[in-house]
């Protein structure tokens, strides 16, 4: 009888260490979200910060979504992480870490999406990140907001000097989701823990476009100006530190 | 003997009366009926299978004024059973804090038939369509999580969520669902005109002159059955220079949408008064007077109405006639639509 019991034990034990080897073959890290405006470390409602155009700004807000990240590693292999969309939002300091399982050693470049597919966009009321009530939707002409980026500026010629840029859009001619790849370099320590993408505000206002606040400073629906502030910050993101 | 007989019903009881336990947590399906000729609704049942609790639960959500911010802003409100659910004899509906709607709040009946909401089709999916009047500051004035928040402190509601949905968790999505619920089944097929169709009753002499006007001038844009054909049309109402209400363009952003508007549905069209995107329009007469003379015509008009309807007074005078047998009276009195607890039975005898 007792000798079943050990058996049984042992079994278990074995199976346990089977399966701890199994999931090593998933190398776990961490992407870390790291917001700058310029050289500068983001500060909700804090220091005046200036623009490409000289134009000073107080930041309220700043989220995003991230969905659809596709990791290439081990001789380009490719694998998507499945998962729901993240919701980034600087209000939220643990918002800004994500955590991933890759079947890959060596990774070499990360794929993602700043936006939500075009499904999640006609199908009704979603849950989790994406539910409704996160504020990151326009109840009167369906859509997911992509990204928020509102503040304070005396150029903003608006009510409280309050500037919004609500970017959006899944329908055909006004798509705002946006594809980015960051390669990763080459020499640098295998197997990190985590990796952090910097995300520079400032390419919001200039990059392949200008986006002075003081001619524009609301965009509040899908469109033409939605879609070049996409682009725009489509820029915004780089590899930063690793650990 | 006695034991045997004792233990033999003591069984029979617990495994019936443990059936019936199980049974009372299984929602009851209920049944979304597809009037005869008819097309297939564009609801998706599939990832909202109808139930009683279900339904139930969005009929006690569409009457509680909970939803908005000061608690006097009910969906029933603005949608009143009596006026089919439009805001009877209102051109714009009140809403929290005094203020009033930008728009004239639409009858709402075979919504199951639809796939765009709202005057401008800004709202893809009847799930979220009770997002906007919840969170709209002249409308509502509340935020999704506040109502969340009022509705879990509420342990009749916790009950009712956890019949419907099969636990506890109150959020958005099953929130919006449960209301859906109660929405894709205000059916309106019952009315003289549907009679009339199934051959169970006749036309008097000038309805029927009416409905052969009818089926020459409107079903183009309202079209049978629904009486509309779900498209975005500008019928020459010229701007408000107040609203400033664009229309279907405020979506699409496209200038040839500019002052298009959703083809309104005629269903029970005598009790929705007054008509038009911003209830301009107090009378059925001022409808028509505005089709055969006040109409402004510009660049996005209807071709179809490109030199105005011309349309005499016997004209007018049959088609309303005609348009009053869309009034369903079976729906504007349907106690399943009441305010929950307005009926004389309780819900649990059945009757019929
Ligand atoms: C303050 C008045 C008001 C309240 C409260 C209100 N509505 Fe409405 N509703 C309107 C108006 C006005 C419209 C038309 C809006 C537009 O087209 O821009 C409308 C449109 C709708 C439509 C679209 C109908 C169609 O054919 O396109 C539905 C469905 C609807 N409301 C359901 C609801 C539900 C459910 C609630 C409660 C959560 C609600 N309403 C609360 C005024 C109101
Ligand atoms: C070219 C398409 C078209 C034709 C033809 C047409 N309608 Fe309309 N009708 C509309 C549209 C669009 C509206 C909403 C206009 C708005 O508010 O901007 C409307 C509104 C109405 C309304 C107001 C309903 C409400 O609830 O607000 C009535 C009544 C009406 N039409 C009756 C008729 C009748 C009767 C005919 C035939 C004599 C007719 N219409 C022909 C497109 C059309």
């Amino acid at each position: 009888m007792k000798n079943k019991a050990y058996l049984l034990v042992t079994g278990c034990l074995l199976l346990v260490v089977l399966f701890g080897f199994d999931t090593k073959q998933q190398h776990k890290f961490t992407i870390h979200f790291n917001h700058k405006i310029g050289l500068k470390e983001l500060k909700l409602m804090d220091e005046k910060y200036i623009n490409d155009f000289g134009e000073g700004m107080i930041i309220a807000k700043f989220k995003y979504y991230i969905s659809n990240i596709v990791l290439t590693g081990d001789g380009g292999k490719t694998a998507a992480i499945a998962a729901s969309p993240w919701l980034i939002d600087e209000a939220d300091s643990s918002s800004k870490s994500i955590h991933i399982s890759s079947p890959f050693t060596n990774i070499t470049s990360i794929q993602f999406q700043v936006g939500i597919d075009s499904i999640k966009n006609v199908s009704g009321v979603q849950t989790g990140s994406l539910d409704p009530l996160k504020g990151m939707f326009w109840t009167w002409n369906t859509g997911y907001i992509f990204a928020k980026l509102e503040g304070y500026s005396d150029t903003a010629k608006v009510p409280g000097h309050y500037f919004t840029y609500d970017i959006g859009g899944f329908k055909k001619g006004e798509n705002a989701a946006r594809k980015i790849t960051l390669q990763l370099p080459v020499s640098r320590i295998a197997n990190p823990a985590s990796i952090n993408i910097d995300a520079d505000i400032s390419k919001w206002f200039l990059s392949k476009y200008e986006i002075l606040i003081s001619r524009t400073p609301i965009c509040h629906s899908p469109g033409a100006l939605a879609m070049q502030i996409a682009d725009n910050y489509s820029d915004m993101f780089s590899i930063g530190q690793f650990k | 003997m006695k034991l045997y007989r004792t233990i033999f019903f003591l069984l029979i009881f617990i495994i019936t009366g443990g059936s019936w336990v199980s049974i009372a947590f299984k929602p009851t399906p209920l049944k979304f009926e597809i009037p005869k000729g008819w097309p297939q609704p564009k609801y998706d049942f599939k990832n909202n299978p109808l139930t009683k609790e279900g339904f139930e639960l969005g009929r006690k959500l569409f009457y509680d004024g909970r939803l908005s911010r000061d608690g006097n802003f009910s969906c029933a409100a603005c949608h009143q059973q009596f006026g089919a659910f439009a805001t009877y004899d209102h051109n714009l509906s009140h809403g929290y804090n005094n203020s009033f709607t930008f728009r004239n709040a639409p009858g709402l009946a075979n919504l199951a038939w639809q796939k765009e909401y709202m005057w401008d089709g800004g709202i893809n999916h009847l799930d979220l369509q009770p997002l906007a009047p919840i969170t709209a500051p002249n409308e509502m004035g509340e935020t999704i999580e506040n109502v969340l928040n009022k509705l879990k402190a509420d342990a009749e509601y916790k009950k009712l969520f956890k019949s419907a949905f099969g636990d506890e968790l109150i959020n958005t999505q099953r929130l919006s669902k449960a209301l859906s619920q109660f929405l894709v089944m205000l059916v309106s097929s019952n009315s003289k005109y549907d009679k009339v169709m199934r051959g169970e009753t006749s036309f008097i002499l000038p309805e029927q002159l009416g409905y052969d006007i009818f089926k020459k001038k409107c079903t183009s844009c309202h079209t049978e059955p629904l009486f509309t054909d779900l498209s975005y049309r500008n019928t020459g109402l010229p701007i408000d220079d107040i609203l400033k209400d664009y229309g279907r363009m405020k979506i699409t952003g496209n200038k040839e949408d500019s002052l298009k508007f959703k083809v309104p549905s005629l269903r029970n069209v005598a009790m929705t008064f007054p008509y038009g995107h911003d209830g301009r329009f107090f009378s059925l007469r001022s409808v028509f007077e505005h089709y055969r003379k006040e109409m402004v015509v510009g660049p996005t008009t209807d071709s179809l109405l490109r030199n105005k309807m011309p349309l005499s007074n016997y004209e007018i005078g049959q088609l309303t006639a005609f348009l009053y047998t869309l009034t369903d009276t079976t729906f504007l009195k349907d106690k399943r639509f009441s305010p929950p607890g307005a009926e004389i039975v309780p819900s649990f005898i059945h009757l019929h």
